[in-house]
């Protein structure tokens, strides 16, 4: 168990930007909201140390990280999911951990933090875009249940297949305006250690302490640095660009990207992709990049940070996140 | 082995139609063909590999096609489809030192390289078949022959001489090329930085020193002496011909010439086989005519002179004929509706230039008849510039040059004053200087031409002033005539002029 504080919530939400994989949203919004709810010392739970059959949910936003900003959510945006989740769980759930541990949804069991116990653990390790990227859906845990906002209601989707939670989910979300809260329920603290990604949050107050991007920057693997070149559209796929960079050794790095930085390749071969988490972070002052603000003649300092090992574990679950699993070919590493 | 050289490549006509994309490497140790990078051999020598299937979509699958096909050991990348290839992936095929080109047929490509670097004897006996087609198709000219050969053989062709290039088709040879090679020599290669050139001696009876020259830019040695074989097959299709077209040169203006003479000997008496004729060869008698006459003042040659108005004459913007006839060549300009009076001083401005161009050559003088129309107004207006030329012979100080609208009435007078009836009487008049020499005879015409003037007179006929003055008195005294009575003095010099 360790202490939150108010001091530590820059730190905190450095780390999780740094685990965003230049998607996730920046911070600033759910930093700002967390200092509302986070006035004292608040106590951060490893999955070890609580009871294992304490009932947990998971909260995060899901759709557009902009359209939050413009309108921001109110304090109690998952009151009326929560008392969905108990209804048909028949639990109160006296834990709340991140849905996903990276970007702002990182910060948001903040939100909750003042009647629930806080617990070191996410269903992603990372950002990434999908519902049906969820360790719990990803392994398909019996009574695992998701709720989503609606825009003025809730729904409720319990079902085996993760591919149905996606849909609905994404469906539901566009209902309620493009951006809207997220909740699974229906697990324990205990299958976290399992099924979810234990210590989310130590990794980022590590990453966050850490000045990644320099040449020893300790867990970061640096790619290279390079001034922005080009940035280009991918033809077969609306979402995907490619960001072409030139290196200040001489070399042409290509970050490949949709809503997180999913390869990069220098001279042609693929040297970093997903489940590894690729970072931008700005030469200058040292911000760390969202995929849209890597702009012409930007100059930046490229690093990877190790993929959540979770996601390492089988071939089935690997298969999820890879950049094959958006459509995107020739981007193995090695290849 | 001959490195294949990214030049001759681009020189070769059936290269698959190879356009340069990224030029990193100028040389190749020959070509590889597969259908895609996967299946190139691993281990290249500095090949150029030419994949037949279209490249990836995507810029990171470019960049890895540019990497993988140069850490195979190849120098270049043929493609059809090069062009996608963005400029990272461009940029990289530069750091790495990977040609890059754009090809539209990739087995053309590699037939090409075959040849360059291997199949020399392919080579030659390629660009000969094509010559030997040439041969059989049958051209209706020189120019025809030349271009239908640079089309076949694919690269440009000249004939040219130590003077410059008469005749090219298929690029222009350029004048550094044309310098350096040795007229001397019965088979020449040359190659400067401005291109290269095999040539032939062309053996003409009519016209020494021709040459037949093949010529392109980055041509490799192995294409030079190629294309040096090419010419030496296609040189004696040429120099025959030279020789038909001369006879036929020939034997044309004769039959144009006969025609020519009959119609205007017909005159108004229509003959309907001259007029089959005349259509026959394109000559339209009606709407309207401006003839002219280009007459040699002395001695020249008359298909010469033919040739040179009618290459002048395709330059204007108007239908014309030209025929050589006598000791010159008389034509006409043919409008379908009469021309504005500018327009037709604008042409007579035309052939004015077309004339001085020609003095420089020939001696010879020219009329410009009126515009008339109709089959009586080409006979007309032949007549006028016929008239015209005749006056032109002797006015040096028009330039050689008479446009008989612009004489007016001394025309009219002229053409009454040469009439039976006047011939006499001026004769008479006359008698008393033919008594004593033509020489006073003239100097009176002179003087009366220009104006009364001693001086005019005497720088005209080139005698001393004082010479003019004692001859025009004397001439005054034999006849008795007051030369400063107007009606005498017009008499006279109509007299003057019917007896000239």
């Amino acid at each position: 168990m360790r202490t939150l504080g108010p001091d530590l919530l820059p730190v905190l939400a450095r780390g999780f930007s740094l685990l965003g994989s230049g998607g996730g949203g920046t911070t600033t919004l759910l930093e700002l909201m967390a200092a509302q709810v986070v006035d004292g010392p608040v106590d951060l739970h490893d999955v070890d140390d609580l009871d294992p059959r304490t009932p947990c949910v998971a909260i995060g936003f899901a759709g557009s990280t902009y359209l939050l900003a413009e309108r921001v959510p109110p304090p109690d945006a998952f009151a009326s999911l929560l008392a969905a989740a108990e209804r048909w769980t028949g639990v109160r759930a006296p834990a709340v951990c991140a849905m996903e541990g990276a970007g702002l949804n990182g910060l948001t069991p903040l939100l909750l933090s003042a009647d629930r116990m806080l617990v070191d653990a996410d269903l992603m390790g990372r950002a990434l875009p999908g519902i049906d990227q969820l360790s719990l859906l990803v392994d398909a845990v019996p009574g695992a249940i998701v709720v989503a906002d609606t825009g003025g209601g809730v729904m409720l989707v319990d079902s085996s297949r993760a591919g149905d939670a996606e849909s609905l989910v994404r469906s539901s979300v566009i209902r309620a305006g493009g951006a809207g809260a997220v909740l699974i329920a229906g697990f324990t603290v205990g299958d976290l250690s399992v099924h979810g990604i234990p210590g989310t949050s130590s990794r980022a107050l590590a990453l966050g302490a850490a000045d990644i991007g320099a040449d020893d920057g300790g867990e970061a693997r640096v790619l290279g640095r390079g001034r922005v070149s080009a940035v280009d559209a991918v033809p077969d796929d609306a979402f995907a660009r490619s960001i072409e960079l030139d290196g200040d050794d001489g070399t042409l790095l290509r970050l490949v990207a949709r809503s997180e930085f999913l390869a990069v390749t220098r001279d042609g071969e693929t040297i970093a992709a997903s489940p590894e988490i690729l970072v931008a972070i700005d030469s200058v002052s040292g911000d760390v990049l969202q995929v849209d603000a890597l702009t012409l003649a930007r100059h930046v300092r490229i690093a990877a940070l190790d993929a959540p090992p979770w996601w390492l574990a089988s071939t089935e679950r690997l298969a999820r996140v890879v950049p094959a699993a958006y459509g995107l070919s020739g981007l193995e590493v090695g290849r | 082995m001959t490195p294949l050289d990214l030049a001759a490549l681009l020189a070769h006509p059936a290269n698959g139609g190879v356009r340069v994309v990224v030029e990193a490497a100028g040389a190749f140790a020959g070509v590889v063909v597969a259908p895609r990078e996967a299946m190139l051999p691993p281990s290249g020598t500095g090949e150029l590999a030419a994949l037949t299937e279209p490249p990836p979509t995507a810029p990171w699958q470019q960049d890895a096609l540019v990497r993988r096909v140069r850490d195979r050991g190849f120098h270049g990348l043929a493609l059809s489809g090069a062009e996608v290839l963005g400029a990272g992936s461009r940029r990289l095929a530069v750091r790495l030192g990977l040609t890059v080109l754009e090809v539209d047929d990739a087995m053309a490509l590699a037939r090409a390289g075959w040849e360059l670097v291997q199949g020399r004897d392919a080579l030659t006996l390629g660009y000969v078949r094509r010559v030997a087609q040439s041969i059989e198709y049958s051209a209706s000219h020189l120019a025809d022959l030349l271009r239908h050969l640079s089309a076949s053989v694919g690269h440009g062709v000249a004939l040219i001489d130590a003077e410059g290039v008469l005749l090219e088709a298929g690029g222009h040879l350029p004048e550094a090329v044309r310098a350096a090679i040795d007229v001397g020599l019965w088979q020449d290669a040359v190659s400067v930085a401005e291109g290269a050139a095999a040539s032939v001696r062309v053996d003409s009876p009519s016209r020494a020193g021709l040459r037949l020259a093949m010529f392109g830019a980055g041509l490799s040695p192995a294409q030079l002496s190629a294309l040096a074989v090419a010419a030496e097959v296609a040189m004696p299709a040429v120099a025959a011909r030279i020789l038909i077209d001369e006879v036929a040169d020939v034997s044309d203006a004769a039959v144009a010439s006969g025609l020519l003479r009959e119609f205007l000997e017909a005159r108004d008496a229509r003959d309907p086989d001259v007029e089959q004729r005349m259509s026959e060869r394109g000559w339209r008698t009606g709407g309207y005519h401006l003839a002219f006459r280009i007459a040699g003042r002395r001695r020249l040659e008359t298909l010469e002179l033919l040739r040179f108005v009618r290459r002048g004459l395709a330059t204007l913007p108007v239908d014309s004929q030209a025929v050589t006839s006598g000791r010159g060549v008389t034509g006409w300009l043919s409008f379908a509706e009469p021309p504005a009076a500018s327009r037709l001083d604008e042409h007579v401005a035309s052939l004015r230039r077309l004339h001085d161009g020609a003095r420089r050559s020939f001696d010879v003088a020219t009329g410009v008849g009126s515009l008339d129309s109709g089959a009586g107004g080409l006979l007309a207006s032949i007549d006028g510039a016929v008239d015209g030329a005749r006056i032109a012979a002797t006015r040096a100080a028009t330039g050689w040059f008479v446009r008989v609208d612009a004489l007016g009435i001394e025309q009219v007078l002229l053409s009454w004053a040469g009439s039976d009836t006047f011939v006499p009487a001026a004769e008479s008049l006359l008698a008393p200087l033919a008594a004593h020499g033509p020489e006073l005879l003239e100097t009176l015409t002179a003087y009366l031409d220009h104006e009364s003037g001693v001086s005019a007179t005497a720088a005209a006929l080139g005698l001393h002033r004082n010479t003019v003055a004692m001859r025009i008195a004397r001439a005054q005294e034999l006849l008795g005539i007051d030369l400063t009575d107007t009606d005498a003095r017009l008499a006279l010099h109509l007299a003057c002029r019917a007896l000239r």
